[in-house]
């Protein structure tokens, strides 16, 4: 027990030290494979403006229930050149359904596919939803694990805080 | 080497070079009454330098809630491209095509790893991509233990894999080479497996197919006494098609398996060679259920044997809803014939499509579910509806002809004249003759079907507090169904044992159930329902209070010996509360319930702690298609903590 409690006071101290130096930490640049068979890469997409990454999978349910939201934000800010990018999880075992799934939903946002987590990995997303917003030069500006209903509200705040277009200030995540 | 490669990495960093960093910790420990107490921790760092990406996992796990004790680096790799080509020493994990030749996957909540610690080689070149990897991979199983993992195998392996694509077509080649030393109940098999593989895949405007074969051929090196060598062959295929069709908003999944490796009656699989071996990650055909009742009646998939078909259609309706519904049939690729209780005869199942006779395991599985948004996307809910049959054990299963044998015992009487005497002698006489040849029937085999019904529903305000309701409705049955008009087969005339054998035309169903309730008595139908409660406040918290209820024991009937106060408080127990009751002996009503309540806080975006008290109930829990049996969790704490930074 008490080898335990070491242990998360030391996960809390690092955690805490890496908070306060996240600024300024860049994305790598990762190649990625997208559901219509096309291979891209994250700087490539961050050309036109912000990205917000969320990694999901079909048989998970808050991902499904955040993925609304994500879609209508692509929408809504895509002229300010902001995209999202949905990375998939679903192993190979499953990965024929994605497709339909995306279809079904009418979502219009990009979809990735990670069938072994290799991106997820290196991103720190096998949480899922774990949300990771992007700034154009490439610099993470905000993360997120999991998701409560209600959250779009913050997830939107940060969205619209990086574009410019918030007229308040500070975080409504206390 | 472990240690040293962590101090360089770590000294990098905090020596302020040019890396860029991220990492992610996950600490969990749990206490039950059980005693059994676990204490798992895990550290994730991915390090990133110009070319070069590295990834080490710390874990330090005295014990973790299942697998080994560790305090070490579990994990470790260094990647290096540049132009064309990209290097990888350390653990490997990489998947070509759907799996059918190589899938890897670290999954902790199974303990299942099929990594290969080794060396990866890959290039790449407009649209040609060849790969080379090799090394050692230590795959384990779980024996009776349901915590500790029991059996190894062991691989040396090297793979090959050449890819082209050319717009919007792709055509891959796989080649898998592994000497696998697989360790038995008594002693280990040392098998050759050479795996070869092709797939394609074409991606059009409203419609998608992917298509792979794998060959399969496996030689176990043994010797025979003096050391004669006596190498057994064995040879497999697996085929695998995925065709989707998408119409508007409409999507059609369509997929069909055949894996044919090994085959044995009933449920029997040999555990020697020849099988599939655990790189080899399928797709299952099954649904990916994420309700908790439906994960626990999942169909227990053979890799080795078996075919199948499974049809999704997922899609728009009016009013904002959406539909996905869902059918899946699976049987093995052989009917079976016991002709005695020991000898069994296969029979090929004709044509591509699965089997329904109960000799060759037959699984049907169909789901449906309505969701949708609802009052400005404040409100959100989910009706399902999950049916499923599945014959899972065939202990015999004859039909054909037999004649039944007539003997006829008669003295013959003889005399003989000695010397003016008249001796009389008699001799048994035995006439065997047949009857005429009359129709025997002989099966018996178990059953399980469900029929599951999830609903789940949240409402959530504009300060941020949500409400959520989950409720899950299951009726199962579990029995042995047992059929015609002869019992057990007869060793000493070897014959089938007609239970009227002056009548072969007495036929008889007996359907026996498996559950028992509190008093040991067989009921036809387990009940199983669960309720989840949740509250909470966007970013900041959330309250879950669970509770799990089964009306029949499906195996030895157990006692929950430890009354909680939680328990007491949602049972609405006044007298726990008040003294009048006795705390160690529960009550009948507080048995085959299962009552956990959770706690979590988000410390910030990316960190966050959850606190559960209470009881889990055991059983089977599937996650990419591996599923193992959890032992119960009762009466204990668990704390979590994550974080991503």
């Amino acid at each position: 027990m008490k080898i335990y409690i070491i242990t998360i006071l030391l996960c809390f101290s690092v955690s805490l030290f890496a908070k306060e130096n996240e600024t300024g930490r860049v994305i790598p640049d990762l190649k990625i494979k997208l559901l219509n068979g096309k291979t891209t890469s994250i700087h490539e997409l961050l050309k036109d403006g912000p990205l917000m990454i969320d990694f999901w999978a079909t048989w998970c349910k808050p991902c499904k229930k955040v993925m609304k939201h994500l879609d209508t934000y692509h929408q809504a800010y895509k002229e300010n050149g902001f995209k999202v990018l949905m990375i998939n999880q679903d192993t190979p075992r499953s990965i024929g359904k994605v497709k339909s799934y995306i279809r079904g939903k009418n979502h219009q946002f990009i979809v990735a596919l990670d069938p072994n987590q290799k991106i997820a990995k290196k991103l720190n997303g096998l949480v899922m939803p774990t949300l990771i917003l992007v700034d154009q030069d490439g610099t993470i500006k905000w993360r997120h694990q999991g998701y409560m209903p209600g959250e779009e509200v913050e997830i939107e705040h940060q969205i619209k805080t990086l574009l410019g277009l918030n007229t308040e200030s500070g975080s409504k995540d206390s | 080497m472990k240690e040293k490669i962590l101090l360089i990495l770590t000294a990098a960093i905090l020596s302020g070079a040019d890396f860029d960093y991220n990492a992610s910790i996950v600490a969990s420990y749990g206490d039950n009454y059980d005693f059994y107490s676990y204490s798992e921790n895990r550290l994730d760092l991915n390090l990133f330098y110009n070319n070069i990406q590295a990834w080490i996992q710390y874990e330090y796990s005295n014990p973790p809630e299942i697998g080994f004790p560790l305090n070490d680096i579990r994990k470790f790799r260094v990647e290096y491209a540049r132009d064309n080509f990209t290097i990888k020493v350390g653990d490997i994990y990489e998947y070509w095509g759907r799996g059918l030749v190589f899938n890897q996957i670290d999954d902790q909540t199974t303990n299942y790893d099929n990594g290969t610690r080794g060396l990866f080689l890959g290039y790449t070149n407009g649209g040609l991509s060849l790969s080379h990897l090799n090394g050692n991979t230590e795959i384990w199983f779980f024996g009776n233990d349901l915590r500790t993992p029991y059996f190894n195998n062991s691989h040396s392996m090297y793979g090959n894999q050449a890819q082209y694509d050319w717009n919007n077509i792709s055509l891959g080649l796989t080649q898998l080479h592994s000497n696998e030393t697989h360790q038995k109940y008594f002693g280990e098999a040392y098998v050759n497996h050479k795996l070869k593989g092709i797939y394609g895949s074409i991606m059009l405007d409203n419609a998608d197919l992917f298509v792979e074969y794998v060959d399969k051929k496996s030689t176990e090196k043994a010797s025979l006494f003096q050391g004669i060598p006596h190498d057994t062959l064995k040879n497999g295929y697996g085929v695998y098609g995925n065709l989707n069709l998408y119409l508007g908003s409409w999507g059609l999944t369509t997929e069909y398996k055949r894996y044919v490796f090994d085959s044995g009656h009933g449920d029997f699989t040999a555990d020697e060679y020849g099988n599939r071996i655990g790189f080899q990650m399928m797709p299952t055909l099954g649904r990916e259920q994420n309700t908790t009742l439906l994960g626990r009646v999942v169909h227990p998939y053979n890799f080795n044997d078996e075919r199948g078909l499974q049809l999704s259609l997922t899609g728009p309706l009016p009013l904002g809803l959406n539909l996905l519904t869902q059918y899946a049939h699976l049987s093995r690729n052989d009917t079976w014939q016991s002709l005695t209780t020991i000898d069994w005869k296969n029979k090929h199942i004709d044509g591509l499509l699965p089997g329904s006779d109960e000799s060759s395991l037959p699984y049907w599985e169909n789901y449906q579910e309505i969701s949708g948004f609802g009052l400005d996307d404040k409100l959100y809910f989910r009706f399902g509806r999950g049916n499923n049959k599945d014959i899972i054990k065939v202990f015999r299963f004859f039909d054909g002809q037999q004649r039944s044998m007539i003997l006829t015992e008669s003295w013959n009487y003889d005399t003989t004249e000695y010397y003016g005497y008249i001796y009389v002698d008699s001799t048994l006489v035995t006439d065997t003759s047949f009857t005429a040849l009359f129709d025997v029937e002989s099966k018996m085999w178990q059953e399980v079907g469900s029929n599951t019904y999830p609903f789940e529903f949240s409402y959530t305000h504009k300060n941020g507090y949500s409400l959520g309701i989950g409720f899950e409705y299951q009726e199962r049955k579990k029995r042995n169904i047992s059929r015609g008009n002869a019992t057990f087969y007869n060793g000493s005339d070897s014959s089938w044992s007609l239970i009227n054998p002056d009548n072969p035309d007495s036929f008889y169903v007996n359907y026996e159930s498996q559950f028992t309730d509190w008093n040991s008595e067989r009921v036809k139908t387990q009940f199983n329902r669960m309720v989840t409660l949740s509250f909470s406040k966007a970013s900041k918290w959330s309250l879950t209070i669970n509770h799990d209820q089964s009306s029949a024991f499906d195996g030895p009937k157990t006692i929950d010996p430890y009354y909680n106060p939680l328990e007491a408080l949602i049972f609405g127990d006044i007298k726990y509360f008040t003294g009048d009751r006795d705390r160690s002996a529960p009550p009948r009503f507080g048995q085959q319930r299962w009552v956990s309540a959770e706690v979590a806080f988000n410390l910030s975006s990316s960190q966050r702690i959850s606190i559960m008290y209470g009881s889990i109930q055991g059983g089977l829990y599937c996650s990419n298609g591996i599923c193992r049996q959890i032992a119960p969790f009762n009466d204990g704490v668990k704390l979590s903590y994550s974080a991503i930074f």
